[in-house]
């Protein structure tokens, strides 16, 4: 408080140096491990041999392979997104709008794509889909044909898979848009004289169609970023893409011409993350709460009420259940391809696990990266959003941009950064485990200072100014006030940080060495291995640890948060 | 033109709790009806089941001699084949399309030919004083001016029936008393019937033919504004219709046209009004109701505690006994603080 004179009074002056050190001490560290790597790629890729040059991306664009992978890419991106812009606005519609039955666990089981790494997915499928899958062989059995008509490792596959992954995505952002949608707009469509389907055609749609658009961007860079699917799927096919190129290149290794692909993947990532911000804007104009908690009527379906709610069935298992029970049974069965009896499962691919020496330690890696990364992210995060949310700190609004940036950045992207600029003299992290650690931080940074940033935004100041009536300095108001009422807000994103940490692959898969194995890297070498057994071993135990974190998320955060 | 709205035995439940409890009432062609009451009486949902917003639980709904919703014989027409024009509380002017748009909106759904279009778009923005701003987005425009857009999109498609939702409570005290002459005007001009629900009991009294009051699901009392000011069949009405005092007090005697009352403070006085209450009831009274004089023998005594002069009239706060009462005077004369004065009652509603 300041004393009547306007003077500050000396605990409000240390206050204020105490914020200051702690803004200065984090902005130094931005500086460090997120501005200074990142530019570390934009300056590389233009430098080739002894000087400035634009050869890394002639490289790029003369080589028909290097070429052709970014079109891929950006073809293959926005085929899926558009998939998933039909399938997650359709959805929502469906769900939140239409009379079917079950909402609530359609809702749920849609949404769980989103907590399923994609790369673990994209295995799943292979062992449903592949040429010795449990549907394909159904399908051989059933018809008596010898082959399927489909072939899951093609550029088809990819699309599907990656779509499978992305339209949650565009549901998500959707069902938002419309839940917040004053009901009054549909009713006042009614009273107009148009019906039910009418209404959703000139004033649902329309309404939420930034948030449509904004939720395709999205699907569109999630798609671009992906490795996993397109490495498991394509390397196979022989289609490239961006990511999976930029892997190659590092395998060669080719550095400067890795460096020329990321930045492009960066700038095709960021323009759409650009747009999609447009649009989240545009649809924030649209979107008013009346304040009434008036539901318009479900639209009522009539005779294809039925049929509709199968369908939406079908796309919620193959979402989510029957991946995961995939997953599980290819892990039990005594050998790949052995016949679903019961006397043909077994444990012993799970002890094999447990007893391999690589397994355990990628375990441990990887459980060691994520509590850090959860750890310093969240802690930082959280000075941050202090510093610019309550504190209103100009200086902290800089440092919230910066943090953030890094999501506008592929992983890919990131882990090429991570190389540049921790393979040299005076700090060398690759090789160790570390690097990971540091790729870690840039990649959860902005997650952590959003929801630490959505957390604060819900405490009235008037609780700290309280605190400070009562003649509680700046730390003890801390101590005292805010921390126990954020904390739940916090264990939330620390877990929603640790778990994609957890099981993280497309910058481990570029980062890892001999000894400092993640468990994503282990799952990956395992299916690229063709021990489809042990990686689906693996990958069940990850799941099971997902869908536990998942569960203790809801929990704490009331049902608010979830993967 | 000339259709009416009949509610017959109205039941809505959400859950178990009764939102409207069994309401009945009938507005006429070409009847400017309003529904008042606190908030949470029920309004809205009345007025959404007329919509065909919301289903009924019990009771049926006629419009002109249609039946719209019927309980019992399982009939529920859709909004959009009622006929009805509605305006929200919050307008509900889509945002994504342009004045025009808005209000041609309902014209097009139902395949007018584009030229009628213009047509009525024109007349019915000249009629709300919208030329002009055709070509706006409602983020462009006022309070008010989104307001007549609203009316203007409900009107567009001239139906026989308009329902208001408190479509003044957004507006500022100046628009709002504009705008209260601007509808009952189109009213007079179109001819159509109007159910207005609002808790604004100055903009029910004002604007009503006939008001009916709603409390907890049920309507109370049914009539002419005037009437029900004059003759509140509840305490409850009394106080939500008006500034009534209210005080307790003792019948001791009545004859065919008056009745002689006890006040607590002990004095008596006669008031010219016939009862058949006995004994202990309340008496309200309307502060213009009431007449102040510096002496004489009518009514009873009090002591004036403050005097606010209003322009119009003078707003009193006299007392006798133990209650104070508020008393609003057009005498010339102003009395000061602490002054005996002799306060006659005019009009008075006993209650038990
Ligand atoms: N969809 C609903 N679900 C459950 N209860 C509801 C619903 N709509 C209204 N109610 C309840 O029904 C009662 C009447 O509500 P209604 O909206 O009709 O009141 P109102 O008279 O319009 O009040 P106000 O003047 O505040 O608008 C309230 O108690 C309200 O809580
Ligand atoms: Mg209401």
């Amino acid at each position: 408080m300041s004393s009547p004179n306007g003077k500050l009074t000396a605990r409000e002056s240390n206050a204020l140096d105490m914020r200051y050190v702690f803004l200065a001490l984090t902005g130094a560290l931005f500086v460090g491990i997120i501005v200074y790597p990142l530019y570390h790629v934009l300056a590389k890729s233009f430098v080739s041999g002894s000087g400035l040059s634009l050869a890394n991306y002639v490289k790029v664009f003369s080589n028909p392979t290097n070429f052709k992978a970014l079109w891929n890419s950006i073809w293959m991106s926005a085929t899926t997104s558009v998939i998933a812009m039909v399938a997650g606005t359709s959805l929502a519609l469906f769900v939140i709008r239409t009379d079917i039955p079950c909402k609530n666990l359609l809702r749920i089981m849609l949404l769980m794509p989103y907590a399923i790494p994609p790369f673990i997915g994209a295995i799943a499928w292979t062992q449903l889909f592949g040429p010795a899958g449990y549907i394909s062989k159904a399908y051989i059995n059933l018809f008596g044909s010898y082959d399927v008509p489909w072939n899951i490792y093609s550029t088809g596959g990819i699309v599907l898979v990656m779509a499978m992954y992305q339209f949650p995505v565009v549901f998500i952002t959707v069902s938002g848009a419309l839940g917040r949608l004053d009901p009054s707009f549909e009713e006042a469509s009614r009273m107009s004289g148009a019906n039910a389907f009418k209404t959703m055609r000139d004033v649902t749609i329309p309404l939420v169609m930034p948030s449509i658009m904004a939720g395709t961007l999205l699907a569109f860079v999630g798609a671009i970023s992906n490795f996993g699917i397109p490495a498991l799927l394509g390397f196979r096919a022989r289609f490239y893409v961006l990511t999976t190129r930029i892997y190659s290149a590092l395998a060669i290794p080719d550095m400067p011409l890795a460096t020329a692909m990321a930045v492009l993947l960066a700038i095709t990532a960021g323009a759409a993350l650009f747009v999609q911000i447009k649009f989240e804007k545009g649809q924030s104009r649209y979107t008013v709460i009346s304040g009434k908690s008036v539901r318009p009527q479900t639209i009522s379906l009539g005779k294809w009420r039925m049929p509709i709610f199968f369908m939406v069935v079908a796309v919620s298992l193959f979402a989510s259940i029957v991946p995961m029970a995939s997953m599980l049974l290819t892990s039990v069965l005594k050998y790949w391809g052995a016949p679903i009896k019961l006397s043909n499962l077994t444990l012993k691919h799970f002890s094999y696990v447990f007893n391999l020496e690589m397994a355990r330690r990628a375990l441990k890696n990887s459980f060691i990266l994520a509590v850090l990364a959860a750890t310093v992210t969240m802690a930082l995060g959280a000075v941050v959003s202090y510093m610019s949310v309550k504190a209103k700190m100009k200086a902290a609004v800089v440092l919230d941009i910066v943090g953030t940036f890094p999501y506008a950045v592929p992983c890919t992207v990131i882990a090429i950064a991570m190389i540049l600029a921790w393979s040299k003299p005076p700090i060398m992290l690759y090789g160790t485990l570390w690097i990971m650690l540091a790729a870690y931080l840039v990649r959860y940074m902005p997650f952590s200072i959003r929801t630490t940033r959505a957390t604060l935004q819900q405490i009235h100041s008037s609780l700290e100014e309280a605190a400070r009536m009562s003649g509680a300095g700046w730390l003890q108001t801390m101590r005292h006030i805010v921390v126990p009422l954020i904390k739940p807000g916090l264990i939330a994103g620390w877990i929603l940080v640790f778990m994609p940490a957890f099981r993280e692959l497309t910058m481990s898969v570029l980062l890892w060495s001999q000894g400092n194995e993640t468990i994503g890297v282990v799952i990956y070498n395992m299916q690229d291995a063709g021990n489809t057994q042990i990686a689906a071993a693996i990958s069940s135990i990850v799941l099971l640890l997902i869908l536990v974190g998942n569960v203790i998320v809801r929990k704490v955060s009331k049902g608010q948060v979830g993967l | 033109m000339g259709i009416g709205i009949e509610v017959v035995g109205l039941f809505k439940y959400f859950g178990s709790v009764a939102a409207v409890n069994d309401i009945s009432f009938s507005v006429k062609e070409q009847e400017f009806y309003s529904l008042l009451g606190p908030s949470g009486c029920g309004k809205t949902t009345t007025l959404r089941c007329i919509a065909g917003l919301e289903q009924p639980s019990k009771g049926s709904i006629k419009i002109g001699d249609r039946v719209m919703s019927s309980a019992s014989e399982g009939i529920c027409i859709p909004p959009e084949k009622r006929g009805i024009g509605m305006v929200f509380q919050n307008y509900a002017v889509w945002p994504h399309m342009n004045v025009e748009q808005n209000i041609s909106y309902p014209l097009r759904i139902t395949k007018v030919p584009s030229e009628k279009v213009r047509d009525r778009v024109n007349e019915v923005m000249d009629m709300l004083k919208l030329t002009g701003l055709g070509k706006r987005f409602p983020s462009e425009l006022s309070g008010g001016q989104q307001q007549r857009v609203a009316l203007g999109r409900a009107l567009s498609i001239k139906p026989a029936i308009m329902l208001l939702d408190e479509p003044l409570s957004n507006l500022d005290a100046k628009l709002r008393e504009q705008m209260r002459f601007e509808l009952k005007d189109l009213q007079r001009n179109t001819g159509i019937a109007i159910l207005y629900v609002t808790h604004d009991q100055v903009e029910a009294m004002a604007m009503s033919d006939r008001v009916a009051i709603m409390k907890d699901g049920v309507i109370i009392q049914e009539g002419k504004p005037l009437d029900i000011y004059k003759n509140p069949k509840e305490k409850f009405v009394a106080d939500f219709i008006g500034t009534t005092n209210f005080i307790e007090c003792d019948v001791i005697g009545s004859s065919a046209s008056s009745t002689d009352i006890r006040l607590e403070s002990g004095s008596t006085f006669t008031v010219p009004e016939a009862t058949d209450i006995r004994g202990r009831c309340t008496l309200a009274l309307r502060p213009e109701d009431i007449e102040l004089s510096a002496e004489g023998t009518d009514g009873f005594e009090a002591e004036v505690e403050v005097g606010i002069f209003l322009g119009n009239v003078i707003d009193y706060r006299i007392k006798i006994g133990n209650s104070k009462l508020r008393v609003q005077s057009t005498v010339a004369t102003m009395f000061r603080p602490g002054d005996k004065v002799r306060a006659k009652v005019g009009r008075v509603v006993l209650f038990n």
